[in-house]
């Protein structure tokens, strides 16, 4: 389990921020104490880093350049300043993403999965039981039979395989295709969604995704 | 300054010397001076009279003629006092100190005003960013919460949001600093930020988002212009037409000179009579009285901003068929940095 660390000295922020990362399936630490701040960071050990930007008595620009000295972890600065300078300022000091208050929490654990998933980019290929899926081409393969799958298609498979056995809701599914600049809409998804069960049961997958009345989708 | 209009002016001085002259004539003329030495203290008094009055005019002329000209020409006509020469005349000297001193007396209400103003811009600014920290608290909780309420409650959070960027960038527009950066942005992510942000709204009422835009890179603020697109699609979302499927198109067309981006939708529309005049400050027109209440503030910061940034922004429409706003990026090999 990834363990992300939250640095935000508003309260209620990292308390719901905590509650968020837990229900997707995160380890959180907290940090409540801002005296020592940038050596709590650096003392503690995690795999991400959601770093406020204003902070009390130290900048989070200024933790971020000096973390960026010891350590390449993935670290997203949060803030509430609309203000390009920042965003500049923090992309050059070397943080991986920069996401504005007040984030949509969906958009927000979006970019914390892209991040660990370029991290594991090198595994392009993941594996779904016996078969091989490859992202990119947009592909199944299994026992040299192959399977192609149209972009939307492959997106949706991808978030239902990186949440296997899990429910996505179709909200979820959205915000993913709309992430990936597919606009589409309910109707679009649910046809995409029938479509790639068609494809899988064409290809000897059956009933692989099962829908959650009221919930979402499911992939076995 | 003219020569004669003085002399009329000094004609109480002049009928002054007129009397004492006729005095004097009647003196003379009592102690049966001989006529020469009349005509002589005559010419003498004339010439010292005249070249009184004339060295009164000349070193009035200078100075005066000076002051007329350089209001004449300035454009700022309150400098007109740092290019002027104390006068050597003593009324000239009072006029002028005088004029120093109504000058800096403004000076210290102006920079009092500007002051405050910017303090208040700056307690604006810190004050959003204070407000967004409980409207964040309240979108994590609610998207925590998830009950039945869960979307009608974000939809309400995301209005306050966007009532509350609009102060924002209203106070930047108006601002004489200059608060932006201009650099090359990739348009396709602005529009996905924008995209995401509407997304709820776009599928909550049926309306398709056709995106038709390249990888191209334009010149401008990014965060500015994610602002500017998404007045506009608000707007799109705001004024749809019932008795069709509604449809928002963002395209984009590279001329030699400019790329356009065009923010098209099939709604409502804008009556012919009201379309010159929709970015003016809290102008609303027919469709913002009749379909809801707007302030009519959105269109005016948009031209601002693109004012500010450079942009040419242009609105298309005919009522009850579509609405077509058009941006245009200029192509400036000038800004481009080098590597």
């Amino acid at each position: 389990m990834k363990t992300i660390l939250v640095v935000e000295d508003e309260k209620t922020i990292r308390d719901e921020l905590k509650e968020l990362l837990e229900t997707s399936g995160y380890n959180v630490i907290l940090l409540e104490k801002f005296d020592n701040t940038l050596n709590d960071i650096l003392n503690t050990e995690f795999d991400l880093l959601l770093l406020d930007i204003n902070l009390p008595k130290v900048n989070g620009e200024f933790i971020l350049k000096e973390i960026r000295k010891t350590t390449n972890v993935p670290i997203i600065m949060l803030t509430s300043r609309a203000n390009v300078t920042d965003e500049v300022l923090s992309m050059s000091y070397g943080s991986d993403d920069y996401i504005t208050k007040p984030y949509n929490p969906n958009i927000l654990l979006l970019r914390i999965g892209n991040i660990f998933k370029r991290m594991e980019k090198n595994i392009n290929v993941i594996t779904y039981d016996d078969i091989k899926v490859y992202q990119n081409k947009g592909m199944l393969v299994k026992d040299n039979k192959e399977l192609d799958l149209t972009k939307n298609e492959m997106i949706i498979f991808s978030l239902l395989l990186r949440n296997r056995g899990n429910i996505v809701t179709r909200d979820e599914l959205m915000t993913e295709l709309w992430n990936n600049e597919e606009y589409v809409n309910e109707n679009a998804l649910t046809v995409n969604i029938s479509r790639l069960r068609a494809k899988l049961e064409d290809f000897g997958i059956e009933n692989a995704i099962e829908t959650k009345k009221g919930q979402g989708y499911k992939l076995l | 300054m003219k020569f004669g209009k003085y002399l009329i002016d000094k004609y109480i001085e002049i009928l002054i010397v007129i009397f004492g002259y006729i005095i004097i004539l009647m003196m003379l003329f009592a102690f049966k001076v001989p006529s020469q030495v009349i005509i002589g203290i005559t010419i003498i008094l004339i010439i010292s009279c005249f070249g009184v009055i004339l060295i009164g005019y000349i070193k009035r002329r200078k100075f005066y003629n000076n002051l007329i000209n350089n209001v004449d020409k300035l454009d700022k006509k309150y400098l007109v006092l740092e290019m002027l020469n104390e006068p050597s005349f003593y009324d000239g000297k009072i006029f002028y100190q005088v004029l120093y001193e109504i000058n800096k007396s403004m000076n210290e209400n102006v920079k009092q005003y500007e002051i405050s103003l910017i303090d208040f811009k700056e307690y604006i600014e810190l004050w959003i960013h204070e407000i967004k920290l409980p409207i964040s608290s309240l979108t994590l909780m609610n998207h925590n919460q998830k009950n039945k309420l869960y979307k009608r409650y974000e939809e309400q959070i995301r209005k306050i949001d966007s009532y509350v960027d609009q102060i924002l960038y209203f106070v930047r527009s108006e601002n004489a600093e200059k608060d932006y950066l201009i650099k090359e942005t990739n348009l396709k992510k602005i529009i996905n930020n924008v995209a995401m942000k509407n997304k709820d709204d776009l599928l909550a009422n049926n309306i398709s988002l056709n995106v038709e835009v390249n990888d191209e890179m334009v010149l401008t603020d990014s965060k500015w212009l994610e602002f500017i697109i998404n007045q506009i699609i608000s707007n799109s979302i705001k004024y749809t037409r019932d008795d069709v499927d509604s449809i928002i198109k963002l395209k984009t067309e590279e001329h030699s000179k400019q790329i356009d981006l065009h923010i098209y939708d099939n709604g409502i529309g804008i009556p012919a009579k009201d379309i010159k005049r929709v970015f003016e400050k809290t102008f609303t027109g027919e469709n913002g009285r009749n379909r809801s209440k707007t302030t009519g503030m959105g269109l005016y910061i948009v031209k601002r901003l693109c004012e500010k940034l450079g942009h040419k922004i242009v609105v298309k429409s005919v009522q009850n068929e579509y609405t077509d706003v058009i941006i245009s990026f200029s192509k400036n090999d000038f800004y481009k940095i080098k590597n």
